[in-house]
């Protein structure tokens, strides 16, 4: 295990988030704001703490699967430990728990708030709650990838720890100018949106914050009513750009570099469009009696599908009101979340495509025992070890649910509330039913069941195996056993002195 | 925005497609990621394609690279050069004229086997092609300089044959041994110039006040005839060997006995398989073949290991031809040339007391990168040859000048140069000049550098 690297990164992921820590200081000093200080002495620590961990220069910069994984998930911990002081040091958020909470929930683009109401806080706070979002939707190891000309080919051991999906592949042959295009996607795509919510009668303040949290995904309103209060034009921008977000950021590379037949033959964004129209459709119809036109129904039903499978948890009305039938497709599609390569989260819907074909194919070997056949995604065969990783991801998402969900019944809460608010987390929604409904929040559990879930939103979003991966103990064996020095050691020399 | 303006920066690399991820493909995706290139590599292996692209920062792509498709998911029309490696000849030469026949890049194919090898040039103008690469051929090539001067540890040769880069160990009886450099190559007499002295690890570009010791590894540049009066003047043996024992006859063998038996040194190989032994009977009349297992000692001793003046184990397994030459070291004085393939236990071998070893490897990647980075930067200098020097610790650079520039006519006093920096070599009109501060650098020269600086793409990047 090469610890050195393991650190370069951690500092340099510390450096980038203490400069990022520097935008709200601009927005305290526009508002005239007291959060200043908290802003600049967080600031100050992580890049004074992120330059002393980058002095040494490592030895050997070789980087494994596994130095990625365990640089990944430390990288994210860190990121929050540090991302969570200035809610506690401006006195915002005093519990630091729950600043934390907080934090992690906003970098995992989660959603999920332990604040009774937010339209209180302070216009920088606000601001670096929905930049969280921001950051964490795309990643900040793909923007260090992005900035720094890293030694070494094998950074792309990083990326596959960070991006979410199945397979994860290079846009083009240096990782740096992949992670350089991703971001350039995403900028821009961020942007578009600010500037159509301006022209939408959003004011800017507002539509900043609001297209920073749809851009990761997030969810962090900051309004109590979320998104609910705004115009119904805004509404159905948001909703639009919340599905925009879900799709795969390869197909925009294709549409942005004119391979128009490719970007429209991914199949998983079909699928994708395919599952939000018929659910929208089945949920409209279902809470149609409860709106007095069509158009409110359609809205809100489109508005909560989008913000459910994109995972991204804005709300407009409290969908914990509605009949079974819609809540039960909505908890469906928190499991189902957006596309791979995306920013939002979930399962991804390329995993319940490949899991899909392989039930038929099971299906097909029943009437054909004999048959050989490859399961095909866009026309080429989906290798053996994509399967094996997508079933092994199911049962460990299976498993680690299951294990938190028992962790959290320790609350004596309902089942709907314990199953939702664990389903919420780990999937990176934000809300989910019942008491930690739309209109509800986290606040009311204990700090156990925070932690708890804090573990969920971190595995969610690093795709479990990193976060898990902290849990294997020959990891950190080797992390603090030191390399043997071949001339010191010498066995022949021992057997000298014993004869 | 930052984001975008490093994306032109980002630029500066070539657009390289490499097909096929053997041996020679993986050596070439790993120094030309080192350089700075856009790599994608081609093969139908997803294993080695996967190995590649999870080890440098190239983007693997599998299928097969003679395919418009596969080559176009490649993005072949943006590449600007495409590098043939694949095990087939044939195959190479169709990838290399499927791509040209879609963009404008640059090709370099790999054709090795020996029907072709009087084509090559043939079929590089026919085909449009950049440039034929037979890593056997070269190899050999290397073997015979070496046996033709077998003294040194490796020769290298500049200004298209009329300048050589010899490396030998200086023994202790030797007179350079505790004279100053200055005394070594100083008086008028001699033409030459001591670049480069390896010492306990150690790579020293030595002033002309440094000192020679026992054991040190020197080497010394200087025209063809004068590096033999050189050598001769300090007592080292400069003739060529006499006769030669192979073992194994592979492709380089063919190509070595090819070229030694025309320089009239008597050849004989030991091949295991009848039927290789009978095919190389009527390819190499000329030549001795013997069919027998050239790792059983009594058929070496049969054949006369002792009394050979050179042996060179040719085998495809690298293990056996260190077994080999380590044994013919023990038995025989022989002059003693080890070929190895694989690069991943260097350190291991350069431990070894195995004299003269050739990477075949090395030999095609640094043809093709010498190639790489005159293609980036073809304005006022190209380069004409590039070596790897001890150890890849230095690189010797042959610039061809053809335009003027900061560094041409002036005396080469006046100029700043970087440090770890040895202007060695100025070939004029076929005339050698060992430069002296008062030369110039003219139009037209070429110069050869030694440097410990790595990616020098233009002369001009020799200046501080």
């Amino acid at each position: 295990m090469n610890s050195s690297m393991i650190r370069i990164v951690l500092g340099n992921v510390l450096k980038i988030e203490g400069v990022l820590m520097l935008i709200p200081v601009v927005v305290a000093l526009i508002y005239g704001e007291s959060t200043v200080p908290a802003f600049l002495i967080s600031a100050a620590l992580a890049i004074v703490i992120g330059q002393l961990m980058v002095i040494k220069k490592p030895k050997d910069t070789v980087f494994y699967l596994k130095e990625g994984c365990v640089s990944t998930a430390l990288s994210w911990i860190f990121m929050s430990i540090f991302g969570a002081l200035p809610f506690t040091i401006s006195g915002e958020i005093p519990n630091y728990v729950n600043a934390l909470f907080e934090t992690v929930s906003g970098f995992t683009t989660t959603g999920a708030s332990i604040l009774l109401e937010v339209e209180s806080l302070s216009k920088s706070i606000l601001f670096w709650r929905s930049f969280t979002h921001w950051i964490g939707g795309m990643g900040v190891l793909v923007f260090l990838l992005a900035i720094l000309p890293m030694t070494g080919g094998s950074n792309i051991n990083l990326m596959k720890a960070e991006s979410p999906g199945p397979q994860v592949g290079k846009l083009v042959p240096r990782i740096g100018r992949t992670a350089r295009i991703l971001y350039g996607i995403y900028i821009g795509l961020t942007v578009i949106e600010i500037i159509i919510l301006l022209f939408a009668g959003m004011s800017f303040f507002d539509s900043i914050c609001t297209s920073m949290g749809t851009a990761g995904t997030g969810g962090f309103g900051i309004k109590n009513t979320s998104i609910g209060g705004y115009s119904p034009l805004i509404q159905w921008i948001v909703t639009i750009f919340m599905i925009l977000f879900g799709v795969n950021f390869n197909a925009y590379y294709y549409l942005l570099f004119k391979h128009f037949r490719q970007a429209l033959n991914v199949e998983e964004v079909k699928v994708y469009i395919g599952i939000i129209v018929a659910s929208t459709l089945a949920i409209c119809i279902n809470i149609a009696h409860m709106f007095s036109n069509l158009e409110q129904a359609l809205r809100a039903s489109s508005f909560a599908v989008a913000t459910v499978i994109t995972t991204t948890g804005y709300s407009t009305v409290d969908f914990d009101t509605w009949p079974a039938f819609s809540k039960f497709i909505l908890v469906i599609l928190m499991f189902v979340g957006a596309c791979a390569g995306s920013t939002g989260g979930g399962i991804k819907v390329s995993r319940f495509i490949i899991s899909f074909k392989t039930i038929i194919k099971e299906f097909h070997s029943y009437i054909h025992p004999k048959s050989v056949k490859a399961i095909r995604i866009e026309g080429k065969t989906v290798e053996h070890e994509t399967l094996r990783s997508v079933n092994v991801y199911f049962m460990t998402f299976i498993c680690v649910f299951t294990v938190s969900c028992l962790l959290i019944s320790l609350e004596n809460q309902d089942l709907v509330t314990t199953f939702t608010s664990v389903a919420a987390t780990i999937n990176n929604i934000g809300p989910g039913l019942a008491n930690v409904g739309p209109t509800c929040n986290f606040a009311s559990f204990s700090v156990l069941s925070k932690f708890v879930f804090i573990f969920d939103m971190l595995a969610g979003r690093l795709e479990l195996f990193p976060m898990l991966m902290l849990f294997n103990p020959t990891i950190w064996k080797s992390t603090f056993t030191s390399r043997i020095n071949p001339r010191r050691r010498n066995w022949e020399d021992c057997d000298k002195v014993r004869k | 925005m930052s984001i975008f303006k490093n994306h032109k920066e980002d630029h500066k690399g070539l657009n390289i497609i490499v097909v096929g991820a053997g041996k020679v493909g993986s050596t070439l995706v790993e120094q030309l990621s080192k350089e700075g290139h856009d790599i994608t590599i081609i093969d139908k292996n997803k294993t080695r394609v996967e190995a590649l692209s999870g080890m440098y920062d190239v983007l693997g792509i599998i299928g097969n690279g003679a395919s418009l498709t596969v080559q176009k998911s490649a993005n072949v029309a943006d590449a600007d050069l495409l590098i043939a490696v694949t095990g087939s000849d044939e195959l190479n030469l169709l990838c290399c004229t499927v791509a040209k026949h879609v963009s404008g890049c640059s090709a370099i194919a790999r054709v090795r086997t020996p029907d072709y090898s009087e084509e090559t040039e043939y079929l590089r103008s026919k085909l449009d092609l950049a440039m034929v690469i037979n890593p056997e051929f070269e190899a050999a090539r290397e073997i015979a300089r070496l046996l033709y001067l077998p003294t040194a540890l490796e020769v290298d040769t500049f200004a298209r044959g009329r300048a050589d880069m010899i490396r030998f160990k200086v023994p202790k009886e030797s007179p350079m041994v505790n004279n100053q450099i200055a005394n070594i190559c100083g008086d008028s007499k001699t033409v030459g110039l001591i670049c480069g002295i390896e010492r306990n690890d150690e790579v020293i570009i030595p002033s002309g006040a440094d000192v020679v010791l026992a054991g040190d590894v020197v080497s010394f540049i200087s025209s063809r005839e004068e590096s033999k009066h050189f050598l001769k003047k300090f007592g080292f043996e400069t003739r060529s060997v006499k006769n030669t024992m192979i073992v194994g006859g592979g492709r380089a063998s063919f190509y070595l006995t090819k070229q030694l038996i025309s320089a009239g040194i008597e050849t004989k190989i030991i091949e295991n398989n009848v039927n290789r032994a009978k095919e190389l009977t009527d390819l190499l009349p000329e030549a001795t073949i013997i069919n027998a297992d050239g790792t059983d000692m009594e058929v070496l001793k049969e054949e006369g290991l002792e009394y050979v003046e050179s042996f060179v184990p040719l085998t495809g397994i690298d293990e056996e031809n260190v077994m080999l030459t380590l044994h013919a070291r023990q038995v025989s004085n022989a002059k003693v040339i080890t070929k190895v393939n694989r690069t991943a236990f260097k350190n291991v071998i350069n431990s070894l007391d195995l004299g003269s070893v050739i990477y075949p490897r090395y030999i095609t990647s640094e043809a093709i990168i010498a190639y790489v980075r005159a293609l980036k930067e073809s304005m006022g200098s190209e380069i004409e040859t590039l070596y790897h020097l001890f150890d890849s610790r230095a690189e010797g650079i042959e610039f061809n000048v053809r335009e003027n520039s900061k560094l041409t006519n002036k005396p080469l006093k006046d100029i700043k140069l970087k440090k770890g920096l040895l202007i060695a070599l100025i070939s004029r009109k076929g005339k050698i000049i060992i430069p002296t501060g008062n030369d110039e650098i003219m139009v037209g020269d070429s110069v050869v550098i030694i440097t410990t600086h790595t990616g020098f793409d233009r002369i001009e990047d020799i200046l501080a």
